[in-house]
């Protein structure tokens, strides 16, 4: 925890309105008339529904509707999903996993709401559940859907495949080669295999899901807390076959995402709510049901690598399987980007590596914080760390040794890397003291987490509006999420203005008015948006220069832009009067647009070249009690390169916060299941990191690398943090007490049980 | 059943349900959305309020329980400028998504109301009902250490 940084001693306008309580949050939003809605859900993880009886439900006083799987399935596309669409509106004919949403209630309260939904009877037929993957790909398993997903799927490139449905219960698979891996182990000095799993995670943002829908002259109109407006006014329009401009979202700040308020969850079934209820409905969920709606892919990683006799890595292959749960969600993102970055940030001569998203009938997995980067770089940095210590090697001049070069590609086809990953391991083991003395019990572990950034062949556009009193309204679809978007966004309008960042607004977000762009995922706000944002501000400074020009009766080169005035030599000339004269009236407004496009190129193995690179250079110091078989991590030091920080503090903020995240993963959180029932669903039991569970040391730091895609060499790092801690500390164990820990979390339970099997 | 508060300065005198909690009340009574609803089983102090400078959480306390006593919420905190736990938060890179925000902010004023000195493990163990989601609480830390020193030097 270092001091302050520079330029943080006057608040900005977006932390202002969080101390001060102005901000405004999905549940804090009241629109007129509006009644409450309530979810009855599934008891059983797989049942077959035979009938709902909800008479008793409609008559009870406040009752407005009950809508059921009948309503959802009559509209013209009744599914959704990220490319592969397959999850209902409400559960239709079988429900799914425990926590499946089965009939939704619209009453005058929450109260009336929920009391009718205990009312509803559902007969069910129980069917056999499928809880882990095993299950799901024994020979002989009851399959979970009867028909294929539907969707469009996604196109990769050369040395990638994806297909859907390539085996009962497999929702999709994706392949990725280059070299030959067999070739490649047999010429090999060593060959290690090792397998790693990784647990079902709740996302646990502290705002609930809330959306309130409401229809009104033939269109439909949303409030919902997400990540991605464009991405859901596009779903409710399919589901409902409507035009897009009969579809419009409001966005307001977010309170936390992390991807869990990514892609549709529960905006078609809120908009069917208000349409069958004819009046605005307003559906809140609880922190429960939030846990109940999607998790972080639990998986398990088995890696055979190679390592030549002089120490340097030859081949991968790489066999992910990935518990997709009940619905696609986001699950075919997740399986490409997982197999696709196994590698690590390390040169492979060749890769062989396949990752299966498997049906469950457990909470549907989605998008969180790196898409599947944090289950591959937990497995990759674990093995790497067990290779080189099986080879006597340093931990540190192994990963040197293989490491990418900057400017070498990642995979034939791919980008190169745009960090000097060197660089960051000694930042890292430096903060760390990687060579003082440890006390007894005591052990150090690093990690190079890595994924991909800015996402694949992504796109956004942007408007700048500049009035005549030189003010500026930003308007783009980035979601304030808490990455500090919000600012950096307006700091990089302000400083291609040439104006003061307090003079600069961002306008809230609603898809009749903001420019769209693929929604808040894969750290690629301030680097795809900020693109298309600094486009737009010079096309607006650009119509200013030329006005004031033609105004004075020179040309715009003649002219320097200096707060809002333009000065010709030593003559200056205020814009506000010279505007108002030529214009009158209410004034002008100079609007800019801009817009980006990572173009789709076949020859790389995802498509479209990576934008830029994330690593995330990890340290842990940990002590492992070996009679409790607790792990304390002591110190914990964590680093990424955000090309140039625009906001120094954000980027530290995300550092740790996501850094946090993974340490509160490694250590305990899991969501469990008993049976078919996952027992600790709930804020008391699912347990999180709190403030007395930090390591005496913990630092956050960023690099400015000055390599990357955005505005001014910067590139995106929210994802980074998490990415390396797990295996960092799992290494960390291993150095202490000579156990290795291959599943998360490291609880006291599988330490003594190794320290057991160790003797 | 009637109960009164004294929320942010003004006497309130409400008609409130038995079963009505607090943040309710403040919420949908008075309009007082800066009091946050997160798990609503008092795990994550999202809804942390003052009541007689105490810090209590706003989803699982009856209103009837406070009947008399004074409130404090987000809202009333800032007076002419904001307050220097408000400012100390702001400025240190405390606040992310800020749906934590004004509880861990007003759980700090009550901390430092009966420790203005508080040292780090001080600070860790008070925190421990205040769940945020986002930050890593480093700098949350450091800002309750900065407001200590600015409130002290104000003293």
């Amino acid at each position: 925890m270092d001091g302050m940084h520079p330029g943080t001693t006057l608040p900005s306008r977006d932390a202002w309105e969080k101390v001060t309580g102005e901000a405004v949050y999905m549940p804090d939003l009241v629109i007129p008339g509006m009644l409450h809605g309530k979810l009855l859900r599934s008891p059983h993880a797989h049942a077959r529904i035979r009938g709902i009886d909800t008479a008793a439900a409609l008559a009870m006083p406040g009752v407005a509707c009950v809508v059921t799987g009948s309503d959802a399935a009559a509209l013209p596309a009744p599914v959704y999903g990220v490319v592969l669409w397959d999850q209902p509106l409400l559960a239709t004919d079988r429900a799914r996993y425990v926590g499946d949403p089965v009939a939704a209630v619209v009453a005058v309260d929450e109260a009336t709401a929920f009391r009718a939904a205990q009312a509803i009877r559902v007969d069910y037929e129980p069917l056999p559940p499928l809880m882990d993957v095993d299950a799901a790909m024994a020979p002989g398993a009851p399959v979970l859907f009867d028909e294929p997903a539907a969707g469009p799927g996604l196109s990769v490139g050369v040395g990638s495949r994806f297909l859907r449905d390539p085996a009962p219960n497999v929702l999709c698979e994706y392949g990725f080669t280059y070299g030959d891996a067999e070739a490649e182990f047999a010429a090999s000095a060593h060959v290690f295999t090792d397998s790693f799993a990784f647990s079902k995670l709740a996302h646990g943002f502290l705002e609930p899901l809330v959306n309130i829908a409401r229809w009104q002259a033939g269109r439909v109109e949303l409030w919902s807390n997400n990540q991605d407006p464009f991405v859901l006014r596009g779903d409710v329009a399919r589901v409902f076959g409507l035009p897009l401009h009969a579809v419009r979202f409001h966005t307001p700040l977010v309170g936390g995402g992390f991807g869990g308020k990514s892609y549709c969850k529960v905006e078609p079934l809120v908009a069917l709510m208000a349409r069958k209820a004819r009046a605005p409905v307003r559906l809140a969920m609880s922190f429960d049901e939030s846990i109940l709606t999607t998790t972080k892919h639990p998986c398990t990683i088995t890696l055979t690598s190679g390592v030549d006799a002089k120490g340097r890595l030859t081949a991968r292959r790489a066999d992910i399987l990935l518990e997709a749960g009940a619905y696609s969600d986001a699950s075919a993102m997740v399986a490409v980007k997982s197999g696709f970055r196994i590698g690590g940030p390390y040169r492979w001569r060749a890769m062989d590596s396949l990752a299966r998203a498997v049906r469950t009938t457990t909470v549907p997995g989605g998008s969180f914080r790196g898409f599947g980067g944090t289950q591959s770089s937990w497995a990759s940095e674990s093995q790497i760390d067990m290779m080189a210590r099986r080879l006597g090697a340093c931990p540190v001049a192994f990963r040197k040794l293989n490491a990418l070069d900057p400017g070498e590609p990642f995979a034939p086809g791919d980008s190169g890397m745009d960090s000097d990953l060197a660089a960051g391991l000694d930042a890292v083991t430096t903060r760390l003291g990687w060579t003082a003395p440890l006390d007894a019990g005591r052990g150090r572990g690093i990690a190079i987490g890595l994924k991909d950034g800015g996402g694949t062949g992504n796109h956004a556009q942007a408007i700048v509006r500049v009035t005549h009193g030189g003010e500026a309204i930003v308007s783009a679809a980035v979601v304030e999420i808490g990455q500090g978007a919000r600012t950096a966004i307006c700091r990089l309008a302000a400083e291609t203005l040439g104006i003061d960042e307090s003079k600069v607004r961002y306008a809230p977000i609603d898809t009749d008015h903001t420019a769209p762009d693929n929604g808040t995922h894969v750290s690629c706000g301030t680097t795809v948006t900020g693109l298309a944002i600094v486009e737009a501000a010079a096309e607006a400074r650009r119509q200013v220069m030329d006005f004031a020009a033609g105004a004075l009766g020179c040309t715009p080169e003649a002219l320097v832009l200096e707060g809002w005035s333009v000065r010709r030599g030593n003559e200056a000339h205020p814009l506000e009067p010279m505007i108002r004269r030529h214009y009158g009236g209410m004034g002008w407004e100079f609007i800019g647009r801009g817009a980006f496009k990572d173009p789709y190129i076949a020859s790389a193995p995802l498509n479209a070249k990576n934008m830029f690179w994330i690593p995330c250079w990890s340290g842990a110091e940990v002590d492992v009690d070996r009679e409790t078989g607790k792990v304390t991590v002591l110190r914990l030091v964590v680093g990424a390169d955000a090309g140039r920080a625009v906001d120094h503090v954000a980027c530290i903020g995300q550092i740790e916060g996501a850094a946090a995240q993974a340490l509160s993963q490694a250590l305990f959180e899991e969501l469990r299941y008993e049976g078919e029932v996952p027992v600790n669903a709930a804020p008391l039991d699912y347990r999180m990191l709190q403030t007395p569970d930090l390591p005496a040391v913990f630092e956050g730091f960023v690099m400015e690398h000055g390599t990357g895609p955005g505005p001014g060499a910067l590139k995106g790092i929210g994802e980074a943090g998490m990415l390396g801690i797990a295996a960092a500390i799992a290494n960390a164990i291993e150095d202490a007490a000579g156990i290795r820990l291959t599943s998360l979390p490291f609880s006291p339970e599988k330490v003594l049980a190794a320290l057991d099997a160790k003797g | 059943m009637q109960i009164t508060l004294t929320v942010n300065g003004l006497a309130r005198t409400l008609e409130i349900a038995p079963q009505a909690v607090l943040a309710d009340v403040l919420r949908d009574g008075l309009g007082l959305t800066g009091c946050k609803i997160g798990c609503d089983q008092a795990v994550c102090g999202a809804c942390t309020v003052l009541a007689n400078g105490l810090p209590l959480t706003g989803c699982s306390t009856f209103a009837f329980a406070v009947n008399g006593a004074t409130i404090t919420t987000i809202e009333g905190l800032a007076e002419e400028s904001l307050h220097p736990v408000q400012q100390a938060f702001a400025t240190h890179g405390a606040v992310q998504c800020g749906y934590c925000s004004a509880g861990m902010i007003l759980s700090t004023v009550a901390l430092l109301a009966r420790n203005p000195d508080p040292d780090e493990p001080t600070i860790r163990a008070w925190l421990g009902g205040n769940l945020c989601r986002c930050t890593g609480y480093a700098r949350i830390i450091e800002a309750v250490q900065a407001a200590a020193a600015a409130m002290r030097v104000a003293a």
